[in-house]
């Protein structure tokens, strides 16, 4: 089949992987395994950001990656040193692609996709009622952009059949009430049972619960709330939705730095009050404080993250916390080799 | 006239405002700011309630409760010795319950009432109709606003993209009820029961023979049969809406914007900032939340410079230069992201250091609220 010569990268890595060592089954493995990756957590956990470096990953394992946004200010190619991409699918690296869905342009799409006729597509697009209605209709405009992403996912290239995106990573809007975005379609198959819409829902909820193509993930970062809300979207997902999660990130972990040695000797000389200078710059009380600092940090990291292993059965990725501000292309690699267990 | 410092403009306006709103992106630790607030002001001799209506019960997470109602529930602050006649209360709105509660109060007859309440359409889509939430909020304030067991109400608004939604969802709500070009053409659905190409003739009629081959029949029924019964409640709600509008902008009214120091959430605040200040809102205040300390700083304050080779194992040394440096640059871009934005305002600025310890209880939130101010 010509669709596989696109995967000479991937089964070239397996080959290697089989004949140099056998290594442990990653949950990268069982991500990238899945055609649509959902991610979804608390605002300010990082989505966009752990969707950036599965999209790298995904890329870097020879896969054609496709990461959605959803109307982001700030788009997350720039994290790839790549410009914005607007609402148009862009390769921004050798096979990552990236689009920042526009919700309004996906509604006027829609119309001109039913209504083949230029001008009589215009003629609704321009009436009072479209945009009194269909702008405003709840749940309209996360259900047309549901539907767009399941176009998306069983884009065909046109002369060989080939799928476009052998994996379409989406960042879901943080709407802060909950999986919302997700429980759409089965709102809208509730409301309109009959019709084109209702089928329409009922494909989309279909291929949300499918969990050979799909997959979603949970992101978390070790504090209380996001930990608590982790566990409040495992629970809505599995009893509302019918979706099992299948990974939970936590990301921003601290990550060990110290030896147990060495971290013994940074207790001792704080209690000693060691002074002296370490670099230029850079005073041992400062560098100490920083170290005690992180040794702070890392503990309510493990904490965080036995109460996430407790309480939810699933499996855990952990990504470093990035101390670079804006983030860059660095940080995203160091990302996408701790999600392939390096 | 003396210069105050922001904190002193956050405590004064904890004293005598009478609404406070606390504005932000997710993520920035809005709720627990918001709760750490009230519990300042209920500290200091104010009947304070808080008010969210954020549904993962992140309130009642930060007040170490296990849950919240609709219903304001008193919380005992005996341990933190409160001044004379203060008191704190918290609840959580739910969305849906407020809605039917209006719908109860707007519809003229009982008839009325139960014909939205039963309407598939409005089953499914009163708490998800976007905007609803923040509607809520609104209507929940005016109702709360005049309730005279409260001297303060704290709203930690709900947590969305888009700060801005929290002021401009209300408005495209009342938009789609107020769909009356949209009931005009729908009622020939209702009254006749079956499609009638009639309709087809008037300006617009495209959009509706679309929404009839991809929406259905008995969607539309269902659709015309929510706007007709909400004919006679829209000047209800709008009138309400408008209320709220000029409580907001009320002197005894004020925003805070909750922030976190990174640039891209700093640029965030400044432009909601700035739109709260095109609706004429009063401002309060920004507050600036988990600043890390700059390593560099912290040494020379407590020990003053170093200059003598410290004597520490080759390894480890370079480990804590790391460390420290890794810190350091996080410090130092917050600080630049901080004296960008004080070029661009003169509003009150708080920042509040970051907080190595979860705040998951009163007493977690005292020290919090300390901080703060």
């Amino acid at each position: 089949m010509s669709c596989s010569s696109r995967l000479r990268g991937p089964a070239l890595g397996l080959w290697l992987s089989v004949l140099v060592c056998r290594r442990m089954a990653l949950p990268l493995d069982d991500l990238l395994a899945r055609r649509l990756v959902i991610l979804s957590g608390k605002g300010g956990v990082g989505k966009s950001v752990v969707g950036a470096a599965l999209a790298l990953a995904a890329a870097e394992r020879g896969k054609r990656a496709l990461l959605v946004e959803i109307d982001s200010p700030l788009e997350a190619a720039r994290y790839l040193g790549a410009a914005p991409v607007g609402s148009r699918e862009t390769e921004i690296r050798p096979g990552l692609f990236a689009v920042n869905l526009d919700p309004a342009g996906i509604m006027d799409e829609y119309v001109r996709h039913v209504v083949k006729i230029e001008f009589l597509a215009r003629r609704i697009l321009e009436s009072p009622i479209y945009h009194r209605f269909f702008t405003a209709a709840p749940g309209l405009r996360e259900l047309m952009l549901l539907g767009k992403i399941l176009i998306l996912e069983e884009a065909r290239d046109g002369w060989s059949r080939c799928p476009r995106y052998d994996v379409v990573i989406v960042d879901a809007p943080a709407t802060g009430h909950g999986l919302s975005f997700l429980k759409v379609p089965l709102a809208a198959h509730a409301a309109a049972p009959v019709g084109p819409i209702g089928a329409n829902a009922r494909r989309i909820l279909a291929l949300l619960r499918d969990s050979r193509r799909t997959a979603l993930v949970i992101v978390a970062v070790p504090e209380e709330m996001a930990v608590v809300e982790a566990a409040w979207f495992h629970q809505l997902a599995v009893e509302e939705l019918g979706i099992k999660p299948r990974l939970l990130v936590l990301n921003a972990a601290h990550e060990r730095r110290f030896t147990d040695a060495q971290e013994a000797e940074v207790l001792r000389l704080a209690a000693a009050g060691a002074e002296g200078r370490l670099a230029r710059g850079v005073a041992l009380s400062g560098a100490v404080d920083a170290a005690r600092r992180h040794l702070r940090r890392r503990k309510l990291t493990r904490f965080y993250r036995t109460r996430l292993k407790r309480s939810l059965p699933l499996p855990l990725v952990s990504l470093p916390y990035l101390f670079d501000d804006p983030i860059g292309p660095e940080s995203l690699r160091l990302l996408a080799d701790r999600l392939e267990g390096r | 006239m003396t210069q105050t410092t922001p904190e002193a403009a956050l405590a004064a306006a904890l004293r005598k405002r009478r609404i406070v709103v606390v504005c932000g992106a997710g993520g920035v630790g809005k709720t627990t700011t918001a709760a750490a607030l009230a519990l300042q002001a209920a500290l200091g001799g104010r009947r304070v309630l808080v008010c969210t209506i954020d549904p993962s019960r992140r309130l009642s997470t930060s007040l170490g409760l296990t849950h919240l109602s609709e219903k304001p529930r008193s919380l005992d602050l005996s341990r933190l010795g409160p001044a004379e006649g203060g008191s704190l209360s918290a609840m959580v709105l739910d969305t849906k319950r407020t809605f039917d509660t209006l719908v109860e109060r707007h519809a003229g007859t009982e008839e009325a009432r139960d014909r939205i309440l039963k309407n598939r359409f409005y089953k499914q889509v009163s708490a998800a109709l976007a905007g609803s939430h923040e509607y809520m909020a609104m209507e929940k304030l005016l109702e709360l606003s005049a309730d005279e067991r409260f001297d303060l109400i704290v709203l930690d608004t709900p947590p969305t993209r888009n700060a801005l939604d929290f002021l401009e969802a209300p408005d495209r709500l009342m938009s789609f009820l107020d769909a009356t070009i949209l009931r005009y053409f729908l009622r020939p659905y209702f009254i006749a029961g079956r499609l009638t190409l009639k309709v087809a003739t008037r300006t617009g009629a495209a959009a509706l023979r679309l929404a009839d081959r991809y929406l259905g029949l008995q969607f539309l029924q269902d659709l015309s049969e929510f706007f007709l019964a909400f004919e006679g409640m829209y000047d209800g709600f709008k009138e309400r809406a408008g209320r709220v509008h000029a409580l907001l902008r009320e002197a005894g009214s004020g925003f805070v914007l909750v922030a976190s120091p990174a640039r891209l959430m700093l640029d965030e605040a400044m432009y909601f900032y700035e739109r709260l200040r095109e609706k004429r809102m009063p401002f309060i205040g920004f507050i600036v939340n988990r600043l890390h300390p700059d390593p560099a700083a912290a040494g020379r304050q407590r020990r003053g410079p170093a200059h003598d080779e410290a004597d520490v194992e080759a390894g480890l040394a370079a480990r804590l230069v790391d460390v420290y440096r890794d810190q350091q640059k996080v410090a130092r871009a917050e600080r630049r992201a901080l004296a960008r934005m004080e070029v661009d305002t003169s509003e009150p600025v708080v920042l509040v250091p970051e907080f190595e310890a979860d705040i998951h209880d009163l007493r977690g939130l005292h020290q919090f609220g300390k901080a703060i101010l």
